[in-house]
């Protein structure tokens, strides 16, 4: 029983992680709350749902969904968002709305009804005597290369030292002549295609329907409002939120377990964002 | 002098109209009485969450109403469908049962929908004397003078799916799980009386929030729990796949019956929802030579257009036949008359042999299914005529 529910805490920190990362990135750099994350994810989802139909290995609905993604993104930065930035308030209109009119797009087109993708791994495997999900456990450690990754690029390449330089002090970094406009760009459009990624990656999870993006976009969004912009605080605040999501559910039930991560990360905000 | 003008022309006006209004009447009246059709309104949740399902229900009432229509129709007036949109709740239902009622002069109202809708739907009908057919399976215990249900109970489809599971898959010991709504937790609780009435335990109860997706620690608390079987209703559509997809994929073997399944949902979801057992009063797989006939008029009607017909749209088809049935055998469409009349009807359509004459509720051929690995259901077996049970006392 412990280690199922150790494996349940952190393998439902790695999801939330997945989920929460693109929303994090364009809120670290361009101070904005993507609230069209949601729609995001469903464009990944039914990425997922198109490499099915067209019969091709599940695992291509990944780059499928990414390419999909930052192209949607750029457009949206490129014609609407732009012009928004002095106006952080309008953007949250700008993206909700961007939201309801991807929403409504996929529902012309696939309808309503649920959809199947195909998923890449449907086994359960044993570890240390427990048998589990071997899908969730694969999360888990997709959560942590891509962690690394992201990571990585901040720290290590051009672009992520450029982009830290934003997120510090944009004023500045645009003074030293770093081309800001092109950081948000290439922000927005990595942090869409990172939550179209997240949606592709939820389908064997969950059902595929157009509005599947909605709770999770929740969550996420808890998870950033409390991590800020650091990528290891969102690392914790998905283990301390989650975490305390799965024990809730597990000693309580999950009605009081959906409110956790709310109520905790309304407490949290009230004393402090987390840090390490 | 102006004044009088008017005066003159108003007076013309008026005899005009008076002429032209006397030799309408008669017109008019032979219209009403004989060749005007009987409006059948369709309140229905063509936007909302019924959306996915209003489309079918819509098809299955026009193609009983063109199948009645090519035969004659009715007293020799012919059938006509209003479908309207009454947005999945019970505003839009207010909106739609007026319209339907004083806008079209509905005749009667053969319908499918939400709990909430038919609750905020069905005074307005029985206020304006209006008979109402409702035609979706639901919690139970919705009563009223004019109110007919031709769909199924929780007392019709969840014991011979308890029972089932007991005798032949030997569960003893359960696990139940459903989504924290009236109608998961109202299946469950039926659920719940049955197992305990076959001698059975239930070692565990969970319920799932509404918009939550992920079942984990509800999975994790089956494991630890081990039952024989488990019993599950989720709502409709999606969270059958989302439980059934996190089942699988934790390993987890045991028997599975839900109350919340259906076709289209199970094939949506692929082979996500192998080996669950469901049990209802209609499948698209019926043997019977009634819904290879309604299904090949279905496919020719609407070809490429066409939704599947399921256990929430099949009972307007069978709605609309009793309707005129009972029409034609009254004589009337007087809304006490038939009161009377519609309880004696049977209609033998898809489904099986169908007649409210249970307190205004109908025994129902109930059949037991399995979802196979290509999602598609295969009926198992047949459990005969089961009674609704005591829905409406006070009604005969």
């Amino acid at each position: 029983m412990f280690t199922t529910q150790l494996l349940d805490v952190v393998t439902t920190a790695g999801v939330l992680y997945i989920v929460a990362l693109g929303l994090l990135i364009v809120y670290g750099v361009l101070k904005i709350i993507n609230l069209a994350h949601g729609a995001f994810l469903a464009v990944g989802a039914y990425a997922g749902v198109v490499t099915t139909r067209l019969g091709w290995n599940p695992w291509t609905a990944l780059l499928l969904a990414f390419v999909i993604g930052v192209a949607l993104a750029a457009l949206v930065e490129w014609r609407i968002l732009r012009g928004l930035y002095e106006r952080p308030l309008d953007t949250i209109l700008a993206t909700w709305g961007l939201n309801i009119i991807v929403v409504q797009l996929i529902t012309l087109y696939f309808g309503r009804e649920i959809h199947f993708a195909e998923s890449p791994i449907g086994r359960a495997v044993t570890v240390s005597g427990v048998t589990y999900s071997e899908y969730r456990l694969v999360l888990l450690a997709l959560a942590v290369v891509l962690g690394v990754v992201v990571w990585l690029v901040m720290q290590q390449t051009q672009i992520g030292i450029v982009a830290r330089a934003v997120i510090m002090n944009e004023e500045l970094a645009q003074a030293l002549g770093i081309n800001t406009r092109l950081v948000r760009f290439v922000t927005f459009c990595l942090g869409a295609g990172l939550a179209a990624l997240a949606g592709t990656l939820l389908t064997p999870l969950i059902s595929v329907h157009p509005n599947l993006g909605v709770p999770w976009l929740i969550n996420a969004f808890m998870l950033v409002l409390v991590a800020g912009v650091s990528l290891a605080n969102l690392a914790l605040a998905a283990l301390v939120l989650g975490g305390a999501q799965v024990l809730v559910s597990s000693y309580g039930n999950p009605v009081l377990g959906s409110l956790t991560i709310v109520i905790l990360a309304v407490i949290i905000l009230r004393f402090r964002t987390i840090t390490i | 002098m102006r004044e009088r003008w008017t005066d003159h022309r108003a007076r013309s006006l008026a005899t005009l109209l008076v002429v032209l209004m006397t030799a309408m009447v008669p017109a008019g009246a032979v219209q009403s009485q004989d060749k005007k059709p009987i409006v059948i309104a369709v309140p229905v949740g063509l936007s909302g969450v019924n959306s996915v399902v209003a489309p079918a229900v819509v098809q299955s009432g026009e193609l009983a109403v063109e199948e009645i229509n090519a035969k004659g129709g009715v007293l020799g007036r012919k059938l006509q469908l209003v479908p309207l949109d009454d947005e999945s709740g019970p505003a839009g239902a207010v909106k739609a049962f007026n319209t339907a009622i004083h806008q079209h002069k509905a005749d009667t109202i053969i319908t499918m929908e939400t709990s909430a809708a038919r609750n905020a739907g069905a005074p307005i009908a029985e206020r304006a004397k209006t008979l109402f057919i409702y035609t979706s399976f639901y919690e139970g215990r919705a009563c009223g003078k004019t109110l007919f249900v031709n769909a199924w109970v929780p007392e019709q489809v969840v014991p011979p799916l308890v029972k089932f599971m007991t005798d032949e898959k030997k569960v003893k010991k359960w696990f139940a799980v459903g989504s924290d709504y009236a109608f998961g937790r109202g299946m469950i609780e039926a659920a719940k009386n049955t197992i305990k009435g076959a001698g059975g335990t239930i070692l565990g109860e969970e319920y799932q929030p509404l918009q939550q997706s992920d079942w984990t620690t509800i999975i994790s608390k089956i494991r630890a729990a081990n039952p024989d079987g488990i019993i599950y209703s989720t709502s409709g559509g999606g969270p059958n796949i989302d439980f059934m997809k996190q089942f699988k994929a934790a390993g987890l073997k045991m028997p599975v019956g839900s109350l919340s399944i259906d076709e289209l949902t199970a094939e949506a979801g692929g082979n996500a929802a192998e080996g669950v057992y469901y049990t209802g009063d209609y499948f698209t797989g019926l043997d019977n030579p009634e819904n290879k006939k309604f299904l090949d008029a279905m496919k020719k009607k609407f070809g490429a257009g066409l939704k599947t017909p399921n256990s929430l749209s099949e009972p307007e088809y069978d709605g609309v036949y009793a309707y005129a049935m009972a029409v034609e055998k009254a004589g009337t469409t007087d809304v006490d008359k038939l009161v009377q009349t519609l309880p004696t009807i049977v209609f033998k359509g898809p489904r099986g042999q169908v007649q409210m004459n249970k307190q205004h509720h109908a025994p129902l051929p109930v059949y037991l299914a399995q979802v196979q690995a290509d999602g598609k259901t295969k009926v198992l077996k047949s459990f005969g005529l089961v009674d609704p049970g005591n829905q409406c006392p006070n009604l005969k």
